[in-house]
């Protein structure tokens, strides 16, 4: 059967794969193509912050009881990444490539080390601590969320 | 579960940045002690120049930044929290300085008293460091290789340590033990199991993550780090009896097993998703080729008798080995490390409210790749001092003291926009009459 762990880390790399796309085409200078990566770039990263903010960490909080624990550090961590996603958005439009790719630089760090704190950690009790509601956490996961809905 | 909740517990700034910031120091020494001894330094592997220029690299550089480094790392990584970290960091940071200070000018004066001094102020050190990092990662289960190879990197350490301390207890109260074998086997544990083993542990976590390649392979990461320990320890083993072919044949493994892992990171390194080669990429690219280099020149000499009777190939070997693998790697990494441990210091400082400045604006692009160029030039010229000292042993003194001073300078850098962005934050936060945290 599908983990949490394999399915989120899936998510992950889909997501360093947009921000290859961007990086590539902004050493292009192919601004066009760069926004329009950076589109699909921000809308996957908040997705899949909001499926864990929305979905996953209340399901492992009502379970162990634990809030203010690591579900916490990384809703945290997730705010720092938005704010630095808005800071490349604004370098990106005024195509600044210097700020562009410091910010970029500094959300790629913030983003790894966190998705390994989840990917060898978090996710790891998430598929100990809810293996019974695993078949119904794991389609909810799959499927996304309309982020209409959560603006 | 005790690791998961307090893995947030990054240690303060002050903790590994007092590490960090040292290490350049050893290297301005490296190039001023070249500038003075003339090409003495690089005659010969035992000259007391030659081994105080290592010293100031291994016991000095190298080790600063590895346990700086261990201090954020394994907390972050592992979840192994020390007791108490500004206070480790502190009492380690001025033990192993002077242990390396001492253990220098034994070499230039061969005084007693210094070797004396070195072992004790060194022994401390990593003694405590060591401890410290055990009581951390009781209980944390090595279910992963970066756990695991940290593990035995640590063993690797004091080790070496112990060997070392031998070492200049021996010449301190002049004993008369077998000081060559001694030394060949404390190089052999400071390489390999505390130097290269450390260097894949780190590997495992920041060549994906800083330079988006594939993981290492699973096999790779799963048996390495044990594979060059066991080796190693049979390594020993024949040495110390004096199993003359035995020894030859597993030092040889152990030399496949530093190409195995410098060949399996530029492989991953060359399917890096990121369209352009940064710092920090070059140097690790660079560091992994001067190793290749290494082994090579090893290779050479043990096949070759007529090279192997060179006196200048173990001085090439070092060479290779720390200015151009283990310096370069260090100063590759810094240039991710220390960017981003003042920008996340500024952001939690910041409270969401103050955003601090982007790690391009911490270190500049621009002075990374002036310095890494300099860098690259005294690996070059230290090489061709090797083969012509009398007309290159002082332009490479030169070009080492400016890129250390470089590093020194860029690493100053992150630091004053830190002090100026806290006072910015402090300011403003002041203004809104709210605490700082």
């Amino acid at each position: 059967m599908e983990s949490i762990r394999n399915l989120m880390t899936g998510k992950h790399r889909q997501c360093d794969d947009h921000f290859v796309a961007v990086e590539q085409a902004v050493a292009r200078s192919a601004w066009g193509e760069a926004a329009s990566a950076f589109n699909h770039f921000r809308h996957a990263t908040l997705q899949h912050s909001a499926l864990e903010e929305s979905i996953l960490f209340p399901a492992f909080e009502a379970h162990t009881g634990i809030s203010m624990g690591p579900t916490q550090v990384m809703r945290g961590e997730h705010a720092q990444m938005r704010a630095l996603l808005a800071a490349a958005e604004i370098a990106l439009a005024a195509r600044d490539v210097d700020d562009y790719s410091g910010n970029a630089e500094t959300l790629l760090i913030m983003t790894q080390q966190h998705n390994m704190k989840e990917e060898n950690m978090l996710y790891a009790m998430c598929d100990q601590h809810l293996a019974l509601q695993l078949a119904e956490l794991l389609p909810q996961l799959e499927s996304g969320i309309n982020m209409r809905e959560l603006m | 579960m005790q690791a998961l909740l307090s893995y947030d517990q990054s240690p303060p700034l002050g903790a590994p940045l007092r590490f960090f910031l040292t290490a350049p120091l050893f290297g301005i020494l490296a190039g001023l002690l070249l500038l003075w001894s003339g090409p003495e330094a690089l005659a010969a592997r035992w000259t007391p120049a030659a081994l105080a220029l290592t010293h100031l690299i291994t016991a000095g550089f190298m080790l600063q930044v590895m346990l700086g480094a261990l201090m954020q790392i394994l907390p972050v990584l592992l979840g192994a929290n020390m007791a108490n970290p500004m206070r480790v960091a502190s009492v380690v940071h001025a033990e192993i300085t002077l242990g390396a200070l001492f253990l220098v000018a034994a070499f230039l004066s061969f005084s007693p008293w210094l070797f004396k001094l070195a072992a004790l102020f060194s022994g401390l050190g990593v003694a405590c460091f060591v401890g410290s990092a055990a009581l951390a990662l009781h209980g944390i289960a090595s279910t992963n290789p970066t756990t695991q190879g940290l593990k035995l990197a640590l063993l690797g350490l004091s080790v070496t340590l112990v060997l070392g301390m031998l070492l200049a207890v021996s010449l301190g109260w002049s004993l008369n033990l077998p000081l060559m074998l001694l030394a060949d086997i404390h190089l052999g544990w400071g390489f390999v199991a505390w130097g290269v083993v450390l260097l894949a542990a780190v590997g495992y976590v920041v060549v994906p993550m800083f330079q988006l390649t594939p993981a290492y392979p699973g096999w790779f990461a799963r048996y390495f780090s044990f594979s060059a320990l066991a080796v190693l320890v049979l390594w020993t083993i024949a040495e110390f009896n004096q199993w003359v072919f035995v020894s030859a044949m597993l030092g040889t493994a152990l030399v496949a097993l530093v190409v195995l892992f410098a060949g399996v990171t530029l492989s991953i390194q060359r399917r890096s998703k990121r369209p352009r080669f940064d710092a920090t990429q070059h140097l690790w690219q660079f560091a992994m080729l001067s190793a290749l280099a290494a082994c090579a020149v090893w290779l050479a000499a043990r096949t070759f008798p007529l090279f192997d009777g060179w006196t200048g190939w173990p001085v090439l070997c070092g060479v290779l080995l720390l200015f151009g693998g283990f310096m370069s790697v260090i100063v590759g990494m810094l240039y991710k490390i220390v960017p981003f441990l003042v920008w996340l210091h500024l952001q939690n400082l910041g409270q969401g409210r103050v955003m601090a400045p982007n790690m391009k604006k911490i270190i500049a692009e621009r002075e990374m790749n002036r310095q890494m160029l300099a860098h690259f030039a005294s690996c070059a010229l230290l090489l061709l001092a090797v083969w012509w000292p009398l007309w290159f042993v002082y332009p490479a003194g030169l070009a080492l003291l400016v890129a250390s001073g470089g590093l020194l300078r860029n690493l100053l850098s992150a630091l004053s926009v830190h002090r100026e962005h806290r006072l910015k934050i402090e300011s403003l936060i002041c203004a809104d009459d709210l605490p700082l945290t």
